[in-house]
């Protein structure tokens, strides 16, 4: 196993045992909420999957630009791997705040300006994956991957920003000033513990995916052979 | 009871916090599992 490899899988384990030990904290030594009492504590859950979902559709935004400009493979592969990790943040995202939601709000969805665009950004990013899977040709699927990715990313800042730019149910984003000393921690080490696993499923999934265009570029000539090989003349 | 406060609500986070657990989990399942396969592909 290459020396990255290893530092990658040590980026895994720490950022498990972290999010072991921050959802601990979270679940069991974090000051108890006044007006929520205890279901605030899927706060400590739901934050670090929006801030590293969000961070993830970032990287992907990034890892597009890399891709029109240079045309390698791996800007490609680590393309769709922080779209797929994203995805799979915001549908856990969507579903955690809808759980709060219930006891809070009295319903599990509503059409809030904070709900619909997050609901968006998936169906956004889900859409460039579902896109690229229609493209056979793997510089077309890299550039096609790459463009739909800078267009979905538009809905990005928009999360962010609309509970500020609109009257949104969802409350506007908290500082550690905001909150209790003893919310903090928990939050930081769960957010840092997600971060590192998201870098570990990330370079996964680009590892997967350059596997698979290899193995395309192998059964590509395999495939061309009976029709135009040089064995038929 | 008091105004406007929750009460209990411990189901709620369980069930946030196991949903999380099991998402995760079951990705990195199937990342393990499409890995081993494209280089048993690969390998072949």
């Amino acid at each position: 196993m290459s020396q990255r490899m290893t530092r990658i899988h040590i980026f895994g384990l720490v950022g498990l045992l972290m999010l072991l030990v921050g959802s601990f904290m979270g679940l069991f030594l974090a000051p108890q909420e006044r007006y929520m009492g205890d279901v605030q504590r899927i706060m400590y859950v739901h934050l670090p999957t929006a801030w590293n979902g969000m961070l993830c559709y970032t990287f992907a935004f990034g890892f597009a630009i890399a891709s029109i400009w240079q045309h390698k493979p791996k800007w490609d592969a680590l393309t769709v791997g922080a779209i797929e990790v994203g995805v799979l943040l915001n549908a856990l995202l969507l579903i955690q705040g809808s759980i709060w939601a219930r006891p809070t709000w009295g319903v599990w969805w509503d059409w809030d300006v904070r709900l619909t665009t997050s609901l968006i950004m998936l169906l956004l990013f889900a859409g460039v994956l579902a896109l690229r899977s229609f493209v056979q040709d793997p510089e077309r699927r890299a550039v096609w991957t790459a463009i739909a990715t800078l267009v979905a990313f538009v809905d990005v800042p928009l999360v962010y920003f609309c509970v500020r730019w609109w009257r949104s149910l969802h409350q506007v984003q908290s500082t550690p000033e905001t909150v209790s000393a003893g919310m903090v921690w928990p939050l930081r080490i769960n957010s840092i513990a997600l971060l590192l696993l998201v870098i570990w499923m990330v370079a996964q999934r680009a590892r997967l995916e350059l596997i698979r265009r290899r193995n395309e570029q192998v059964d590509e000539p395999a495939k061309m052979a009976p029709v135009g090989g040089l064995e038929n003349v | 009871m008091s105004e406007g406060v929750i009460i209990g609500g411990w189901n709620y986070v369980i069930a946030a916090y196991a949903i999380t657990g099991a998402g995760l989990v079951g990705y990195v399942w199937s990342l393990i599992a499409r890995l081993r396969k494209s280089h048993n592909r690969e390998e072949d």
